[in-house]
């Protein structure tokens, strides 16, 4: 009973800025538009997909569904680098010549057919809601997401624009609101809340920006929650902001979210804290440049964001402020302020002076790589001297890995927290 | 002691050059005496100015001085030169006068200062240095960039000799040459795990010349299981020593192309990182430094380890055999010099500052006489020790980023340069991306 009360009583005391309710009147509404995605055109691809197997069909000839796997064509051409036009369309026949094939044309059949009724309906379907419709059929999960990602590839579309969408990953915070097309508004802003689901891109019709100033993608969950929690995008020093987390390897949504966001408001910092280690890495890689599966995914990468950390630096020269007392006879210092110290101390006597030296040592909360860990770094390496031109940052990258491998050191993004606390650290990186 | 002070710093940008000088004015004792003179004429205006803030906090002082107090108030000396001054110096003819000093560079042919680096030779490395080796006449450099790079360390502006491009495709993060060796053979190591063996021998442009050619090249796949890191060179230039990541020591001859030896550190590939490798001198001893902490000996004649020292605890990142083979040096991220008895096998001693929290050393290296012993540190300093003593007699602190690698450069009857003293020099690099040389102070 009481509970309802403390809600709307507790923010204010913790924070002494206006909260959520104050600031939604001290900065004035930003409502940007999300640039709609036609769907017109997927649904056309579809119609004409079924009505060349109905007419088949009709005819008595073979029935043939284009597919073209996207796994098959990396391992032949790693180097193109526009895959999209070097795509081989391969086909998928009934009868089969196999079973398998068979089995296969049945499968794939029933996803365009859902993908369909979804199109026709407006309404989105989950890749594990599809799984469910016939587990017999598909066997397993990762079947269907490999078909999914195939059909969209084949017909040059994003798996978005098949209406069929991953369940959501991602959670986000901020003093933002999300408008649905159903109307719904979602606020991002809930005092004490921990989060919220990223609703598919698809169904977002406008975002209220308000003041945000910056966004933060974080690679671990826990972290976000921590700052989540304790409201940071509000009381951080570089202002309001948009903090996101796809919980370790983004999915597609919440790539496809930050680019949304990103194209609504370019002028938005877009930063990314991800662990010291090569998976760190890779993430960072994913958020930027997409993933090497999805490549075909269309606005599914945000070159501009920036590594925020954790870096080598971050680590290595952990400042450690020392204060001693040391007796400094002027003499040896040529300084201007030396000099003021020989007019002062005529009378001999040395000055004591407390001098505050940064010692600099590496943090204490570091670990040594594994072989896996090795092994992927190097794996991480080769991805960007392939990228090669791609990537402006791409020597950033290789120059922390090649550090990394150096000292044989890894890092967790706990590594340059203050007991806990990742504020006092952000607000020093984020104001830069 | 001041034994060595910087001669000169090859960095990347030619904007860079002008700042040589005071660098290497600081480091001498005179200046200190320079700047107190400088300081004297300052005092009498300083030492007045001290009683205004008296005059500040007490309102019933004389109307008279105010005055007074002002005008000194106002009589500081400005730092500075406002643009009409500058003008009537240049008008006097007193205006800085145009560089006409210029000469062509004898290694690369383009237009330079006299007396300074060439810019463009100078420009080392796109990447991080990770690691140097001297032969007698040059010094090979190793980046995260693809390229190995060779610089003449014959000539006072140490010019860039020969690029070996697409060297390591990922960059590389060892190469050695045999310590008191004649210096024709290299190895080097990628971050992709190849390893791979350079000779030195006339050029095939201009047979007078001599250049670095690939001898051979040893792929990841023929080094079964673990990684590839550190490496050594026997000073005959016969064997080639290489660690692992899971703690093993291959010893290949470079003649025959074969694996000769492996040493287990571990039960079967469950050994600790060995981060270090190095030959004695006399070809005898091969010693490992690892990640546990532990520092291997292996007697090469028995094909077993002989000593097992675990002084330091923390990751050993450098060991070294003095020139005699009597002492073992290791360090690492316990910040100290362990020193090693390699006739008994005795910890002999620490080398230590009295610091609170010491940076991690990356590298260590003896002098050809084995008096001194160089190290280079995460946090960018660079140390001489005096082994007998047991002390530090120089610190040095150009770059604050860290350094990855200092070598002496062997001390040799080479045909030294105009300005080139026959005094002993070492070689400092790292993250800077630039090498700075060091040569022993004369004449102090």
């Amino acid at each position: 009973m009481v509970l309802p009360h403390l809600e709307t009583f507790n923010p204010p005391q913790q924070r002494p800025s206006p909260t959520s309710l104050g600031t939604n009147f001290n900065h004035p509404s930003r409502i940007i538009q999300v640039p709609s995605s036609s769907q017109n055109g997927t649904l056309s691809l579809i119609e004409d997909l079924l009505e060349s197997i109905v007419d088949a069909l009709s005819s008595g000839e073979e029935l043939v569904i284009p597919y073209a796997s996207v796994r098959s064509l990396q391992d032949g051409a790693v180097a193109t680098l526009n895959r999209r036009d070097a795509r081989a369309v391969d086909y998928v026949r009934f009868p089969g010549r196999t079973v398998q094939e068979a089995k296969k044309f049945e499968a794939l059949f029933r996803i365009i057919e859902l993908s369909h009724e979804a199109l026709l309906s407006g309404n989105l379907i989950t890749k594990r809601n599809i799984y469910y419709q016939d587990p017999d059929l598909f066997r397993s999960q990762s079947a269907v997401d490999d078909m999914v990602d195939n059909l969209a590839f084949t017909l040059g579309v994003g798996r978005e624009d098949l209406n069929i969408v991953a369940a959501a990953k991602g959670l986000v915070s901020g003093p933002i609101d999300l408008i649905l097309h159903d109307g719904s508004i979602h606020s991002c802003d809930i005092p004490g809340d921990t989060g919220m689901l990223l609703p598919s891109v698809s169904s977002i019709q406008k975002i209220d920006f308000r003041a945000t100033r910056w966004l933060l993608v974080i690679e671990k969950e826990a972290t976000f929650r921590t700052l989540a929690a304790s409201g940071y995008y509000r009381n951080s020093q570089a202002g309001h902001g948009i903090i996101i987390t796809a919980k370790g390897f983004p999915d597609l949504a919440t790539r496809r979210f930050i680019c949304i966001l990103h194209s609504m408001r370019p002028d938005l910092a877009i930063f990314a804290l991800v662990d010291y280690d090569p998976h760190g890495v890779a993430i960072l890689r994913t958020y930027k440049y997409g993933s090497q599966r999805l490549d075909h995914e269309m606005n599914a990468a945000t070159p501009q964001l920036r590594w925020l950390g954790i870096l080598s630096d971050d680590i290595l020269l952990n400042v450690d402020t020392e204060r001693h007392e040391s007796q400094d006879y002027s003499q040896s210092q040529p300084s201007q302020e030396a000099n003021l110290n020989v007019s002062d101390s005529q009378n001999e006597r040395p000055i004591k002076r407390v001098r505050v030296t940064k010692a600099k040592a590496p943090s204490e909360s570091i670990l040594p790589l594994t072989r896996r860990d090795r092994k992927r770094a190097v794996e991480v390496m080769k991805e960007i001297s392939v990228a090669g031109t791609i990537g402006v940052d791409g020597p950033d990258q290789v120059q922390e890995l090649q550090r990394m491998l150096m000292l044989n050191i890894k890092a967790e993004i706990q590594a340059v927290d203050n007991h806990g606390d990742i504020a006092d650290w952000l607000d020093e990186k984020l104001r830069v | 002691m001041a034994l060595a002070a910087p001669v000169m710093r090859m960095a990347s940008s030619s904007a860079f050059l002008p700042k040589i000088l005071p660098t290497t004015l600081f480091s001498t004792s005179r200046i200190q005496i320079y700047a107190q003179q400088f300081s004297l004429p300052l005092l009498p205006s300083l030492t007045l100015a001290v009683p205004v803030g008296f005059q500040l906090g007490l309102p019933s002082l004389p109307s008279i001085l105010e005055g007074i107090w002002e005008s000194i108030l106002k009589a500081v000396p400005k730092k500075k030169t406002s643009h009409m001054k500058k003008r009537h110096r240049q008008m006097a003819g007193k205006a800085l006068k145009d560089v006409t000093s210029l000469c062509k560079c004898p290694a690369c042919g383009e237009i330079k200062r006299m007396h300074y680096l060439c810019p463009h030779c100078a420009a080392t490395h796109p990447a991080e240095i990770f690691s140097l080796a001297p032969t007698p006449t040059s010094l090979l450099s190793a980046s995260g960039s693809s390229a190995l790079r060779v610089h003449s360390t014959t000539d006072p502006s140490f010019p860039l000799q020969q690029t070996i491009p697409n060297a390591h495709k990922l960059g590389c993060h060892h190469i050695c040459t045999a310590r008191g060796g004649l210096g024709n053979v290299a190895a080097s190591v990628g971050f992709g795990g190849e390893i791979k063996i350079w000779r030195l021998g006339p050029s095939s442009s201009d047979e007078k010349r001599n250049e670095w050619q690939l001898e051979w090249e040893l792929p990841p796949s023929k080094t079964n299981g673990g990684d590839v890191w550190a490496v050594a060179l026997s000073a005959d230039e016969e064997y080639l020593a290489c660690t692992t990541s899971d703690g093993r020591i291959h010893v290949w001859e470079i003649g025959t192309r074969e694996k000769i030896q492996t040493y287990e550190t571990g039960a079967r590939g469950g050994g600790s990182f060995a981060m270090a490798v190095d030959l004695s001198r006399d070809g005898r001893l091969t010693a490992s430094g690892h990640e546990s902490g532990a520092v291997y000996v292996f007697n090469n004649d028995a094909g077993r380890m002989v000593y097992s020292l675990s002084g330091l605890a923390k990751p050993v990142r450098a060991v070294a055999f003095s020139p005699g083979c009597k002492r073992l040096a290791a360090a690492g991220n316990a910040g100290i010099i362990a020193l090693y008895d390699m006739e008994h096998g005795e910890h002999v001693g620490n080398l230590t500052t009295p610091s609170g929290r010491p940076a991690w050393i990356t590298s260590l290296d003896w002098n050809d006489a084995g008096e001194y012993l160089l190290s280079g540190s995460l946090d960018g300093k660079v140390k001489v020790w005096d082994v007998a003593r047991g002390a530090c007699v120089a610190t040095h602190s150009e770059t604050e980023s860290a350094l990855w690698s200092v070598r002496w450069l062997p001390k040799t009857e080479r045909a030294l340069g105009p300005g080139m003293a026959k005094s002993e020099m070492f070689c400092a690099a790292g993250a800077s991306r630039s090498l700075t040389f060091y040569r022993e102070a004369t004449g102090s």
